[in-house]
């Protein structure tokens, strides 16, 4: 289990923050669990606090000096803030929104940075070609990163992202783990709008991939943009404000028109269909409208 | 982008070294005959030679020639494996070390105690004596590496851009000062510090290498252990974190081992430029970008070029010397722009 509690995380510089501005914080009192086997999708507008959450969740210590965060995130019970971060890293991986590598490296040797935190394994090799294959991208193993289309620098993120936590399935679970009467350890698969920059087919290909990876032992959390995407795909989709939580539930709960207005000052339709057992959400326009001067 | 196989690669500058270090003993104003070089190096080694080697040759050998190529191999394996080592750390192949203020801060150094060093600085010179100058320049190229440090740094998070932003104001505010004191020095001084900033590496003797030797040798050994954090670096220090390295510690460490590094070289042979910034730039359009590769070789490379430099140095105005860094400079510059203007050779995604 994933878990924040009280968490806060607020501007602290008074250069960056605008003091007519009523509210510094970037997120405000998150109290959240999220659940292993689980694809949690976070929405929210612009500016929301979806990102600056995420980043939390993965525990990342270095941050902007003016960025203070308060209360805490533990996973399996244990504070993120105090796991040593090579051991964090073989248990959570992080896709950040955008990842510039101007270096001429290979497609292959980019997807296998992701075993970085396992040194010299003799695994490694046999999971980068495994990751590669299942996001379809081992046809570009051999292109310079540099020189792929967006898209497909996408998706050898993806593949490097799942190479970094790849079950160790072969192998069984060393017996240790169970006789200590040790909880499951859980891994974290975080995403920070990883299907930006794809085509409508790879956009279902990488979330069928994610729901996949997302096995009993697998906690994800993905921050999207897209509606009929997060009604099709999440498991439980949580609805962000000004740094709140306003809504958290299955898509069915939460992709409602009342809380789409609330969050996105957005008008919409949903509708049902036969052939599909979630929400169909069509966007119709702004809510409010400021035309031009 | 077709690569060459590192271990072709390996092979070729292992037998270049030895080529370039032998070649570069027997040639000089005094030609020593090859048969002479073996006897020395037998007799070095314990063996008894079958006859005795001429005293002058030996001398010329074991105290001038030998102390000099050693220098050689270590001021050119520290420049370039720095160089690569900074342009990770600023994820810019253009980037050099004199970015974070070492050069000038060791320029500063040095011509303080060339211009002071009968007035101001006359006790400092009465203590230590002949390194003086290596010393100032050294410790002034620590100190302005630190102040640009802390500057960039607020609590624990050292920003790459303020420490690159950092590095040209104080580079700026050293230059100045350097400048000020070329204005007021003398003939015979200005020619020193003429000398100096040209790069050279006449005075090379056993003493030298043995005071610069640990100051080199230290992040020779330490940088490449950081090869797998550089490239965690290239994408971002986020992603670096997510990968599970101490980013800060990376930091902190891969910015004092070249500061060190590069201080050392540059106090005791003066500005050597071209070799950090272009020695990982051709390797990694050879051999790619990854560190793990990049920084040995770049090491190896960088001692290569710098003894072949050297050797043109000694020979072509002999028995007078050109300064090395204008040799680097006639030979890589040319030839980079060849390899930049070559169409095969695309540095490939940088731009």
């Amino acid at each position: 289990m994933l878990r924040t509690e009280n968490l806060r995380i607020s501007l602290t510089n008074k250069r960056i923050t605008d003091k007519r501005t009523t509210t510094p914080h970037l997120v405000e009192n998150v109290s959240l669990a999220f659940n292993p086997g689980e694809l949690t999708l976070i929405l929210g507008a612009n500016g929301a606090g979806k990102s600056t959450l995420l980043n939390a969740l993965a525990g990342t210590r270095v941050r902007h000096p003016a960025l203070q965060q308060q209360g805490r995130v533990t996973l399996d019970n244990q504070d993120l803030a105090q796991f040593p971060a090579k051991a964090l890293a073989r248990r959570r991986a992080v896709m950040p929104q955008q990842v510039q590598l101007d270096f001429p490296f290979k497609v292959h040797e980019v997807i296998a940075m992701g075993r970085s935190p396992y040194g010299m394994d003799s695994q490694s090799q046999r999971i980068t070609d495994q990751a590669m294959a299942l996001l379809e991208v081992d046809h570009l193993q051999h292109r310079d990163y540099p020189s792929l289309s967006g898209g497909e620098q996408q998706r050898v993120q993806l593949a490097r992202v799942l190479a970094q936590i790849w079950p160790h399935g072969d192998k069984p679970r060393p017996q240790a783990d169970h006789e200590a009467g040790h909880t499951k350890r859980h891994r974290v698969l975080l995403l920070d709008e990883c299907t930006s920059a794809l085509d409508p087919a790879h956009q279902h290909q990488v979330l069928d991939i994610i729901k996949q990876f997302t096995t009993p032992d697998v906690i994800s959390c993905a921050v999207l943009h897209d509606l009929p995407l997060a009604a099709r795909y999440g498991d439980r989709v949580i609805l962000m404000k000004q740094g709140r939580v306003i809504a958290d539930g299955t898509p069915r709960q939460v992709l409602t028109a009342d809380n789409l207005a609330a969050t996105y000052d957005l008008r919409t339709r949903i509708l049902q269909h036969q052939e599909v057992d979630h929400p169909i959400i069509v966007g119709l326009g702004r809510a409010t409208h400021r035309g031009l001067p | 982008m077709y690569r060459v196989n590192p271990i072709a690669l390996w092979g070729i500058f292992a037998v270049a070294l030895v080529v370039a270090c032998a070649w570069s003993l027997v040639t000089g104003a005094l030609h020593i005959p090859s048969r002479e070089l073996v006897a020395v190096l037998k007799q070095g080694l314990g063996f008894s030679a079958a006859e005795p080697v001429p005293l002058h040759l030996e001398i010329t050998l074991l105290q001038i020639r030998l102390p000099r190529l050693v220098m050689a191999l270590l001021v050119g394996a520290a420049l370039a494996l720095s160089g690569a080592a900074i342009q990770g750390l600023f994820r810019n192949p253009l980037a050099d070390p004199g970015l974070i203020g070492v050069s000038s801060g060791a320029a500063l150094g040095a011509v303080s105690i060339i211009v002071l060093g009968d007035t101001l600085f006359s006790s400092w010179v009465w203590l230590s004596g002949r390194w003086a100058l290596p010393i100032a320049a050294f410790v002034a190229s620590l100190i302005t590496t630190l102040v640009i440090y802390r500057i960039a740094t607020r609590s624990g998070y050292t920003q790459v851009a303020t420490l690159l932003l950092a590095g040209i104001a104080i580079n700026a505010i050293a230059g100045a000062a350097t400048g000020l004191l070329t204005f007021i020095a003398d003939d015979s001084e200005l020619r020193s510090i003429t000398f100096w900033s040209m790069g050279s590496l006449t005075q090379s003797s056993w003493q030298d290498v043995a005071a610069m030797l640990p100051f080199i040798l230290i992040p020779l050994l330490l940088l490449p252990l950081f090869a797998p954090a550089l490239n965690g670096f290239l994408m971002g220090e986020a992603v670096a974190e997510h990968l599970g390295f101490p980013i800060r510690w990376v930091k902190r460490c891969i910015i004092l081992l070249t500061a060190m590094a590069v201080g050392a070289a540059v106090a005791f042979s003066g500005v050597i430029g071209f070799l950090g910034l272009v020695v990982p730039h051709l390797l990694r359009l050879v051999i790619g970008p990854d560190h793990r590769l990049l920084l040995p070789a770049s090491a190896l490379c960088g001692a290569l070029l710098l003894t072949v430099a050297d050797m043109f140095a000694r020979t072509v105005v002999a028995p007078a010397e050109l300064p090395i860094g204008l040799i680097m400079a006639i030979i890589g510059g040319p030839f980079f722009l060849a390899l930049l203007l070559s169409p095969a050779l695309k540095p490939g995604g940088v731009a």
